[in-house]
């Protein structure tokens, strides 16, 4: 019966993720409907210079944008289905190649990013939990303050200014490799860092409250063991559903980050896509960023599900 | 008495600091569109207070304005989320009607996706501007406040004191209001503030990545972006709008904390 709970409960989550993305696509149709800039008017000045009303009228026919709006959508949906989504208006390759591209780089600084945090979560927490002074606490507690209240580009900068300008470590130009991304997902790292680890820190202080750690240590068993085998384990299982929630605000972040690096990745391609009125793009680029970020909440629902079955056991 | 003076102290500097931001500009000593090429990049003088920018434009007045233009839409943005927010919650609610699948899976779906995509996804098909941030601003927060309300709204429309009273013939409207709402209201206000906070970052990261409010709004992110670019004549005219952004952002932070810790 807990089994087909779950698992209802789970296909219920992708029913929603359906819905979701159905809904965040049909908003990116309206909003480019709503939008004062025409993509037609703005695609025809790009390629003609100085276009006549007719010329307009005959690119906006030849693009599709004449048709109603929700005719408009039920096409896209449909060349959706057959993994056709058109071609970019501002560089004539197909969209699906854009993104083929960009995607697996703003992917690979989400996961590096991710790594990071959680490195530098379980330390600090580790630190903080073995002082445990009440100045210490404090100190990171207004760090962290500093740190979730700080854009993500300062840190951005700052890293980019030391490490490719100042002291010529890291290049920038040709971001291709795996190292060229540790400063982009380094500058990310600190934001979700500074959220969690003032979360890990009461979560090891609650563990080390529970009589399970009365009793093992009333056995004997030694206070490192204790520490690493039970109590930060306990701890660190009860926010890997939130972590990875926060993945889909990393992929949003990620967007912006990479702008300042210059990685071609999706933050890239939606600013090109946004000054060129590039209306296949950001469809197809609304479609995945939504897409993402609903997969990575499911995700987490999942290991959430798995670990309440883990604790009812 | 200590911890009532610093809890005093930790409300109020919050408050004081934004309302020095918001409301600065009246003491602006400069017009902050004056350019003046005599004075590009001088020091700081009596005059200038933090000295001038790359086109001789006096800085202090400029970030007095930023401040202006952020919190001015941030607070106005934060008001209609919370009217709004609070009226759709209540009708979603358990108190307003029966239970919906249809509506939670669609508050459910469209909550999924953080407020800071919903952003991304306005300013990419939307365009930007001070009109369109505000609104873009107001849809991408509101989504998950009325989540927020709706869910505060249930769980206390279970306790004794609302049956109480919707046994001794309360309207529905006034339980909600007069008797809900203060219960939650701390709740509410705590997310509110985390959100401006989050606000203030997203429009000043769109702003610094070019996608801003426009040439002729001056804006924090605006001006790191145009300080960056004469960071090595004179590397210190960056760090005045990012203290002020982040003196603003540590501001709300801190009154959010505040306002849930009674």
């Amino acid at each position: 019966m807990r089994h087909k709970n779950h698992k209802t409960k789970i296909l219920n989550r992708i029913l929603e993720l359906a819905l979701t993305v159905l809904i965040v696509s049909l908003l990116s149709f309206i909003l480019m409907r709503l939008s004062p800039v025409d993509p037609a008017t703005a695609y025809a000045k790009r390629s003609i210079g100085s276009p006549t009303a007719e010329q307009i009228q005959s690119i906006r026919v030849r693009l599709g944008f004449d048709k109603p709006l929700y005719e408009q959508y039920l096409l896209w949906l449909k060349n959706l289905m057959h993994f056709d989504l058109g071609k970019s208006l501002s560089n004539g390759k197909p969209v699906w190649d854009n993104i083929a591209l960009a995607l697996p780089k703003t992917l690979l600084i989400v996961f590096q990013s991710a790594v990071m945090q959680m490195l530098l979560i379980s330390l600090i927490g580790c630190i903080a939990f073995m002082m445990n002074k009440r100045f210490m606490r404090h100190l990171i507690n207004l760090i962290c303050l500093i740190g979730i209240s700080m854009p993500i580009f300062y840190t951005g900068i700052i890293l980019l200014d030391l490490f490719a300008v100042k002291w010529d470590i890291v290049s920038v130009s040709g971001n291709t490799t795996f190292v060229s991304y540790l400063l982009p997902a380094a500058s990310m790292c600190v934001f979700g860092a500074s959220f969690y680890i003032p979360l890990f820190i009461e979560r090891l202080n609650k563990e080390r409250n529970e009589d399970y750690v009365s009793f093992l240590r009333g056995n004997g068993l030694n206070e490192r063991k204790l520490f690493f085998k039970h109590i930060f384990p306990n701890a660190a299982i009860r926010l890997i559903p939130s972590f990875f929630q926060s993945i889909g605000l990393m992929i949003a972040n990620a967007t912006i980050i990479e702008i300042i690096f210059s990685i071609p990745g999706f933050g890239y391609l939606i600013v090109n896509a946004v000054l060129n009125r590039d209306a296949p793009m950001i469809h197809a680029i609304v479609f995945f960023l939504a897409l993402f970020i609903a997969i990575a909440n499911i995700v987490a629902d999942i290991i959430n599900n798995f670990l309440s079955k883990e604790r009812e056991v | 008495m200590k911890v009532k003076n610093q809890k005093i102290l930790l409300i109020s500097m919050p408050i004081l600091v934004i309302c020095f931001m918001f409301l600065g500009y009246i003491i602006a000593p400069n017009d902050p569109f004056k350019v003046n090429l005599a004075l590009r990049f001088s020091n700081t003088s009596d005059h200038y207070p933090f000295g001038n920018d790359d086109l001789g434009r006096c800085i202090f007045s400029r970030i007095l304005y930023g401040g202006r233009t952020t919190i001015y839409m941030v607070l106005l943005a934060s008001i209609l989320i919370f009217i709004l927010g609070i009226l759709i919650g209540a009708i979603t609610s358990k108190v307003m009607m029966k239970k919906n699948i249809f509506v939670e899976a669609l508050i459910n779906a469209v909550t999924a996706i953080p407020p800071i995509a919903y952003l991304i996804i306005f300013v990419a098909s939307w365009g930007s501007g001070v009109k369109t941030t505000l609104i873009a601003l107001v849809i991408s927060y509101i989504l998950r406040f009325v989540r927020l309300a709706r869910t505060q709204i249930n769980l206390e429309s279970e306790k004794a004191y609302v049956m109480c009273m919707t046994s001794l013939g309360a309207s529905k409207f006034r339980i909600l209001l007069i008797h809900i709402l203060p219960n939650i209201i701390s709740e509410l206000i705590h997310y509110l503030c985390l959100s401006c906070a989050d606000m203030i970052l997203a429009i000043t990261a769109f702003s610094f990545i070019g996608l801003g409010l426009g040439d002729n709004v001056v804006e924090w992110g605006n001006m790191i972006l145009e300080a960056r670019k004469s960071i090595f004549i004179k590397p210190n005219l960056i760090l005045y709008p990012m203290i002020a952004v982040l003196l603003t952002t540590v501001s709300f932070n801190l009154l959010g904390r505040q306002v849930i810790r009674k």
